[in-house]
């Protein structure tokens, strides 16, 4: 992966035992970052303790045993940022570690902002607070309960809960359902000695990414990779990819209820099409025509024409070629609703696109994608993405190809979406 | 054209002034290298604004709750269409928000620049908005208000200021509710727009990549008034300095309770500099008391009481003041205890001088890692500018701030009988 743009150059700086390191070289920003992260399939199997890993190891390592201490070493490398998660990349489960700091041009020498910064990062996630061996287990039993709790807060964002509660339901054979948090029904059997073998596994044996942005020097960099060179490294895992699959014949229809003041509409579709596929940028341009924005069918009907929404959007989720539309409406008007969207899916079906819909909507991309750069995280995620994916586009190749793509690419993009699941959250 | 350029050489930034004959000034801070680009116009103008002379006339009108976001809507619409449409037309992210004391019209584009500025400049310029797209507009608005009724976040923000705040309209929310909004028509928008959108109350500003010259002849061409007004009479009831109640719940569908608590504060230092330092002091205290390096948030991490969705913040505006903390939560009650008792042993014992340094050089930093992003240097730029202070201030107060000021400051605003608590239990 080597490519040179207006704003950014992105290398593989090298590749060894299972992990692969790249930068993100742009001196436009007052900080620059390292991000690793730790792949593996999305299962039943791994997924609390994938969630539970990061939670255990930011409470301490060696040196800076405690919350607290790892507080104040940040503070004191200029207020450098800390954090770490899960996240789901179609059935990948990916564990993020990552740390941002003031670009050593804006500090004073001694300070060593990337280098410093770079070394807690490793030290977070290889030097562990243990107790007999294992994992100190006041840390794992309080981060159990902890999660616990972040599993159960799923319902207080009513917005993306309807989003992910539609995507549950219409996956339910298959890994992409499962919550990238976990199941609290795996936390009673984890504890401080298990987890710790897993966590030997994890890091010894996946595959994992390393990105390093900003204009950090050559020679810092290349000490990082040394460093990441004397990790012990056992066979890596071969991983999974998503799996792409049409959908039934009948529509699943869901309808939950709570104490709400605005009903959630999601509709989930199946597209069969994955990330590596050529239909792949027709897709995206489909998407954009349906619901990616103000000049969008579902915006421009369903919000400006009848009033029944306040948003109204569909969205992607690339790596299983999976659709969703997802709007807060009147408890109500959920048939006039269902029905306007599926009229304007039909709309496209017939072709009826207009210049204005679809030139809107390739300029519209072209303006998300170039808009990247101007974020580091953003960048990292979208890279982290193509090698998820196995695809080796870049901002400006995206967009050539999108431009590229016709209103006949477009309609017969139309005719593979196909209606999954219908999820209504209402009021009691 | 008369254009100041003022450099901040340590951040590396800079920034470039133009001064209409209207009053309106437009700023432009250059970001080399940035593909977006970030423009906004803005009025001085928000929800709290709800009692106000209409020019050329002598009595105070009160206008129905939530009518400066209607109004916000409603500027989209043109005689030609929504203004929408033709910045989608050119590839560009439009878009409007309104706080308790501004509105905000902007756009983000990579290209097109020029085309997507003017657009700004005229459509904020010229209203156009007839009966049927008011009442339209209505049936949009109640389900964003629908919207934030569900969101706990929200709602628990705005019980607490109904704790703090007896009459201060900033207790109402921005939207209105479904029946203020029901009152509002084509006259009354118009009667707040002639009274709030004069240049001399506005503000233009442009970050990201583009020359300033041709910005600022942008601006001249566009802006049609020449003359400046007199100041606006804003009328705001009179507010008690003590709080209304000290403590405040609702149920949600949550899991675990949320809450927000904090401490009222007298408005008496919201202008100029003055109020930075005040901002900085206390945000500074927030953080020695209950920051992550504090043994206050560790104590209270580790008992289960407190986990990562713990915050705070300080604000402080023309007409209110108050700093403000809170997170999910199994016991509130119990960590607003903890709190008051850690706030009143740092008055007893004092504060630390090692933390206070570090946390400075801390916040310093992070200050300076928020011009990475485009959005947040506007956002924050449009939010103090009518207090008359630059975003670029905040770095020397750092340098000037004193340990004896913050310590003043300690005893001064974390007074036990101006503290609330809101709560949002699972229903």
């Amino acid at each position: 992966m080597q490519t040179e743009t207006k704003n950014e150059i992105v290398s593989k700086v090298d590749s060894f035992n299972g992990i692969n390191i790249y930068r993100i070289e742009t001196g436009i920003f007052k900080t620059g970052s390292v991000n690793i992260f730790f792949h593996d399939n999305l299962n039943e199997k791994n997924v609390t303790k994938n969630a539970l890993l990061p939670a255990v190891l930011r409470r301490g390592c060696e040196g800076l045993p405690t919350l607290q201490e790892i507080a104040l070493k940040l503070e004191q490398l200029y207020g450098s940022v800390f954090d770490c998660s899960v996240a789901k990349k179609g059935e990948r489960h990916v564990i993020h570690f990552y740390i941002e700091h003031i670009s050593d041009k804006y500090a004073s020498k001694e300070d060593e902002l990337f280098k410093n910064s770079f070394n807690l990062l490793l030290d977070i996630i290889y030097k562990p607070v243990l107790e007999n061996g294992v994992f100190k287990k006041e840390y794992v039993d309080q981060e159990k309960e902890n999660l616990k709790r972040l599993i159960q807060s799923r319902v207080n964002d009513k917005v993306n809960y309807a989003i992910d509660r539609c995507f549950e339901e219409m996956c339910k054979e298959e890994p992409f359902s499962i919550y990238e948090y976990g199941r609290i029904e795996d936390l009673e059997d984890i504890n401080e000695e298990n987890l710790y073998e897993y966590y030997k596994m994890i890091i010894e044996n996946h595959p994992m990414d390393v990105f390093i942005t900003g204009d950090t020097d050559e020679t810092l960099i290349y000490d990082a990779v040394e460093k990441l060179k004397s990790l012990k490294r056992n066979n890596i895992s071969e991983l999974d990819k998503s799996i792409v699959t049409q959908a039934g014949t009948e529509v699943k229809e869901i309808t939950e209820k709570m104490n709400v003041n605005q009903a959630k509409l999601s509709i989930g579709f199946r597209t069969g099409i994955s990330s590596d596929d050529e239909d792949y940028y027709s897709l995206l341009v489909y998407n954009g025509i349906l619901g990616g924005g103000m000049h969008s069918k579902l915006f421009q009907n369903v919000r400006e024409k009848e009033s029944l929404a306040y948003y109204i959007f569909s969205r992607l989720e690339k790596f299983k070629g999976l659709m969703i539309v997802s709007c807060g409406i009147d408890f109500n008007n959920k048939e006039k609703t269902i029905n306007i969207i599926k009229e304007q899916m039909d709309e496209i079906k017939k072709g009826n696109i207009s210049d204005y819909e679809y030139d809107s909507t390739i300029k519209s991309i072209e303006t998300g994608m170039k808009s990247l750069r101007d974020s580091q995280i953003r960048m990292v995620d979208f890279y982290l993405s193509q090698t998820i994916a196995g695809t080796n586009d870049y901002i400006d190749t995206i967009i050539e190809k999108c431009k590229k793509v016709t209103k006949e690419d477009v309609i017969k993009i139309a005719n593979k979406v196909s209606l999954d699941t219908v999820y209504f959250l209402t009021a009691n | 054209m008369n254009i100041k350029t003022v450099e901040y050489k340590n951040m590396n930034e800079v920034m470039h002034i133009y001064e209409h004959s209207s009053g309106l000034k437009a700023f432009v801070v250059p970001k080399k290298g940035y593909s977006k680009k970030h423009a906004a116009f803005t009025t001085h103008y928000g929800s709290i604004n709800n009692e106000f002379v209409l020019p050329g006339e002598k009595e105070p009108i009160r206008v129905p709750d939530g009518i400066a976001h209607f109004l916000e809507h409603k500027l989209f619409e043109q005689k030609d269409g929504s203004v929408m449409d033709k910045f989608s037309a050119l590839g560009s992210r439009p878009n409007a928000y309104t706080s308790f004391s501004q509105t905000v019209y902007l756009f983000s584009c990579t290209d097109l620049f020029d085309e997507n500025f003017k657009l700004l400049l005229d459509y904020v310029q010229n209203p156009y908005i007839t009966e049927e797209s008011v009442e339209k507009e209505k049936g949009i608005i109640a389900q964003e208000i629908d919207m934030y009724r569900d969101d706990p976040g929200w709602r628990s923000f705005f019980n607490l200021l109904c704790a703090f705040y007896h009459n201060n309209p900033v207790k109402i929310d921005i939207a209105g509710t479904v029946e203020s909004i029901s009152k509002i028509n084509r006259e009354i928008l118009y009667k707040c727009y002639n009274t709030f959108y004069h240049p001399s109350n506005m503000m233009i500003l442009v970050v990201g990549d583009v020359d300033p010259d041709s910005v600022f002849r942008q601006v001249e061409e566009s802006i049609k008034v020449k003359e400046s007004i007199p100041k606006i009479d804003r009328i705001f009831p009179e507010e008690p300095i003590e709080i209304k109640q000290n403590y405040i719940e609702q149920s949600l569908a949550v899991s675990t309770p949320l809450f927000q608590m904090g401490f009222k504060d007298t408005p008496e230092y919201t202008k100029g500099m003055e109020s930075l330092q005040r901002e900085i002091g206390i945000k500074l205290l927030l953080e020695m008391i209950m920051g992550k390096s504090s043994k206050l948030y560790n104590y209270l991490y580790s008992q289960g009481l407190i986990n990562n969705t713990f915050e705070f913040d300080y604000t402080n505006e023309e007409c209110y003041a108050f700093s403000m903390f809170g997170g999910e939560s199994t016991d509130p009650k119990r960590v607003r205890d903890e709190i008051c008792k850690e706030i009143e042993r740092l008055k007893k014992d004092g504060l630390d001088k090692e933390s206070y340094e570090r946390l400075k050089k801390a916040m310093k930093g992070r200050f300076l890692r928020s011009f990475n992003s485009i959005e947040n240097i506007s956002h924050t730029f449009i939010s103090v500018y009518f207090k008359g202070v630059y975003l670029f201030d905040y770095f020397d107060i750092y340098d000037k701030i004193t340990f004896e000021y913050v310590t003043e400051l300690l005893h001064e605003h974390f007074n036990m009988s101006a503290q609330a608590l809101s709560v949002i239990n699972p229903s």
